[in-house]
Order: structure tokens, then sequence, then C-alpha cells
């Protein structure tokens, strides 16, 4: 069997999720040294992703290819350059103009998106027929129940007395069920992080390191 | 001080410890339990299931290193299922920190296991800012937004997307996702476009898309690493020549099992002594 001791990558991936386990005991330098590589490194990636994947074949190979057909690219260009001229205090409020058309956009994109896309079909789903099994009936009817609770407890425009006090506390009982669950999938990503992180440390790191030594 | 509050202030570190070894364990010893299937996770591999040779689907990748646990082996089972049914994968991504790597590190391991070919069973067309705006423009034109796949070449020059023009010419949309974007594939994707989406997540992100799921705006949702480990096992049972092939998500669940009948016992030991301490104080 052919043994191979890890790899330089390996031995750095290695050290630095030590160094960020070693929090867990306590808070010590070695943690906040992987925590700034990570974050510098992160910024680093985001900028030459930005520049391989998206400005080089939308704007500047398409500009230097053929002008006469891709000379508009220049008007989103200039746009995103003013964005920078924030930090010339004098010329600050030409950057508004790209600010302007930035949330114009995005503001027209998610109103349609969240009422053609979220608010209409959600409603949908809740007015569900009751038809079918007694388990789908039953599920209707407390997806329906559940529904009007919730938004009745975070209806706060009138004192929660009266009839509408059970029907927020039967809301508040929804939305901890809802809380658990979320909780108990919370727990389980965290989890897999872990087996993520000991999978590479024992078979990519220790494994190869301990056969080569017992081999040797 | 009453044993019951001596134990309720046990160094957190000492249960650190436990659930490393709980984790650790396993890893190195797999213990191999069962999987049950959930049907939202059935919907999706029926979905893949249901298409035909030649059919095109896109893959976006929107996560990043650190999903990479939960979604690496649904990337994997994916390809693996498409590869097999013969329908052919066109792979984006728009998650910025990470997600090209991702899809290239998929898609060259699909490559290397079973031998498939880039630019005719797939293509990586690579990352695009924008989010929302990209997605909507795919509508239309995806070559506008990806002119060129990860390698340079031209879309149009690829066999695979000669044909693909909007999303219209494929049958149908998974996105692996962390954050929002996999609800934006739902909500604005599904909900303008028409093409059926399937969303594989984090556990982290579940729950809100099993909403999606029921109102029928999602064919199926494959949740965190239980749900990579159904996927897993479903394409094992459809193609029993895939058996031997690595599933990381399946072993994980070992892990997860141990360490949550660790964690549940912590809660429940730690309500149990406080209110036993409470007790004591009341007398």
């Amino acid at each position: 069997m052919h043994l191979q001791l890890p790899g330089f990558g390996e031995w750095v991936a290695a050290f630095l999720t030590l160094c960020i386990f070693s929090f867990l005991y306590r808070d010590n330098v070695l943690y906040r040294i992987a925590e700034s590589i990570f974050a510098g490194i992160s910024f680093g990636y985001y900028v030459g992703l930005a520049k391989l994947n998206t400005l080089d074949p939308n704007l500047f190979r398409p500009l230097l290819g053929d002008f006469g057909a891709h000379w508009s690219l220049l008007i989103p260009f200039a746009l995103g350059l003013l964005l920078y001229v924030r930090y010339i205090p004098k010329l600050a409020w030409i950057s508004n103009w790209s600010l302007a058309v930035y949330i114009g956009y995005y503001i027209g994109v998610n109103l349609l998106q969240k009422l053609h896309g979220d608010i209409l079909p959600q409603a949908r789903g809740t007015m569900i027929p009751l038809t079918g099994g007694w388990g789908a009936v039953l599920g209707g009817i407390i997806v329906f129940v559940g529904v009007v609770t919730v938004l009745i407890y975070f209806f706060f425009s009138s004192p929660h007395r009266g009839p509408l006090k059970p029907a927020a506390r039967l809301g508040i009982y929804f939305l901890m069920i809802s809380f658990g669950a979320s909780f108990g999938y919370t727990v389980m990503g965290r989890v897999s992080l872990l087996i993520g992180r000991l999978t590479f440390l024992v078979h990519d790191w220790a494994r190869p390191l301990l056969l080569s030594l017992m081999g040797g | 001080m009453h044993w019951a509050k001596q134990l309720l202030l046990v160094d957190r570190r000492i249960i650190f410890l436990l659930v490393f070894l709980g984790a650790l364990i396993p890893i190195i010893r797999p213990i191999g339990l069962g999987v049950q299937i959930s049907p939202p996770v059935e919907a999706v591999f029926d979905a893949v299931e249901r298409l035909r040779p030649g059919d095109a689907i896109l893959l976006s990748f929107d996560y990043g290193p650190s999903d990479g646990p939960e979604l690496d082996p649904m990337a994997n089972a994916i390809l693996r299922h498409c590869h097999k049914k013969g329908v052919k994968v066109v792979g984006i991504s728009l998650f910025p920190l990470g997600g090209v790597d991702m899809g290239i590190a998929r898609l060259n391991e699909l490559a290397t296991e079973l031998q498939a070919q880039d630019g005719t069973d797939w293509v990586n067309l690579g990352y695009k800012d924008g989010g929302q705006a990209a997605m909507k423009a795919m509508g239309e034109d995806i070559a506008a937004v990806f002119p060129t796949d990860v390698n340079g070449v031209a879309y149009r020059d690829l066999p695979l997307t000669r044909d693909i023009r909007a999303y219209r010419d494929m049958k149908l949309a998974i996105s692996l996702a962390t954050s929002v974007l996999g609800e934006w594939w739902i909500n604005l994707v599904n909900a303008q476009f028409g093409i059926p989406v399937a969303v594989g997540t984090t556990a982290v992100s579940a729950p809100r898309y099993y909403a999606y799921m029921e109102a029928q705006q999602a064919i199926g949702v494959i949740g965190g690493m239980k749900g990579a480990s159904e996927y897993e096992e479903l394409v094992e049972r459809a193609y029993p020549e895939l058996k031997g092939l690595s599933r990381t998500a399946t072993m994980g669940m070992d892990v997860q099992s141990i360490v949550h009948v660790i964690i549940i016992f912590f809660i429940l030991f730690g309500n149990l002594m406080f209110l036993l301490t409470r007790r004591v104080k009341e007398a």
C-alpha cells in the first residue's frame, strides 16, 4: 500500500480548524489569528470572484471585443463607479444617483416577488378545501387555525382582551412549536458542521499521517 | 450547596468533550443506522426520476464551504441520479462565498466517478453577482447572464446549452441553497417563469421551505444532512450499481443520532436539576 503524508493544504486546514476549536476551551490568540485569516481571505476571494466571474465576462470582454455593440454597458459601469465617490466628501451626493437606481430596481422586483410569489400563494395554501382523509382535513384545519391565531397575536392595534386573548394565546403556542422545530433543525445543522470538520481531521489528516508514521 | 445545584454548575467544557467524543467515535467506526425516507425528499427524487434521457435541469450551487457537510452529499447524489437517468445538468452559482468552487468540485467528482463529460453531460457556467437580477434575466436569455462557462467557452458553443435559451427549455430547477437564495428560486423564478423548483437546503433553513412545499410552490425539499442521507438511500435503491460510492450523509447520520441523544439527555438532566433546586428553595 502506498502511504502518503497529508499535503501542505491539509496541514494548514487542520491547523486552522484546531485553532478555531481551541475557542471551546477559552478565547486565545490562535483563535483570533484564524478568525482574522478567514475574514481577510473571504474578502479577497470575493473581490477576485467578482472580477473573474462577473466583471470580465459581462463587462470588460464585451467592451473590448465589440465596443459598438456593447457601449451601453458603460452606463451601469459608470453607476457602479459613482458609488465609490462617497469617499470624497464634496462629491458624496453624486453616489445617491447610483443608489436611487439600485434601490428603485430592487423595490420593483421585491414588490412583485413578495406579492406574487409569497403572499398570494401562501394565503391560497392556507385556504385548502377540507377534502380527502381525516388526516388531511385535520391538517388543513390546524394550518388555518395556526395562521389566524398567529396573525391575531401579531395584531397590536388593539389590546388582546375578550375573545382575542385566548386566540392570541393559542397563537403563542403555535409559535413555540415552530421555534422548537427550528431549534431542533438548528442543532442538526450545527452538528453537521462539526461532522464535516471532524471527518476532515480524521480521514484527510490524522489517518494518513498515522498510517504513514506506522508504515514508516 | 445542594448537590443538584452543584450539578447545574458543571463546566460546559465537559459537555463539549462528551459531544466531541460522541461525534468522533462513529466517524472512526461507523455504526450503519438505517435511513427512513420522508415524502418531501421522495418528491424531489420522483421528479428527477420522471425526466427522460436528454432532458436538462438547472442545478444552482448556492452555498459555500461552511455548508458543504450538508449540501455536498445532496449534490453528489443528485448528480449521480441525473447521470444514470441521462439527464443533462446546467450548473450555476449565485452564492458569492465559494459557490462556484463547490460546483466545480462536485461536477469534477462526477466526472471522475462516472466518466461524465463536461460540455455534453454537464456544464458549469460559474458564478454571477446580482441574485434576483440574474435570476430574472435568465428567464429571458441565459447567455446574457452567463456568456461563457467557467473555462471561458462561449455559452452558444457548448453542445449542451446550444438549444437552451431560458428556463422554459429546462424541465426542473434545483437550488442547493443556504441563506435566502432558495426562497428566491421559489417565489421569483417559479412564480414568474413557471419552472418547477426543488430546494436542497441546510437544516437551519429547512423549516421555512416546508410552507412553500405545502402551498405547492416547491415540488420537494431536501432538508439538511438527514435529507441528503435519504436521497443517497433512494439513489442507491434505484441504481444498485452505484453501491460502493461514498455516502457521507448516511455515515454522518450515525453521529447525528448519538449527539442528539447526548443533547436530549443534557436538556432533560438540566431541567430535572433545575426543578429539584427550585423545590429545595421553596421548602
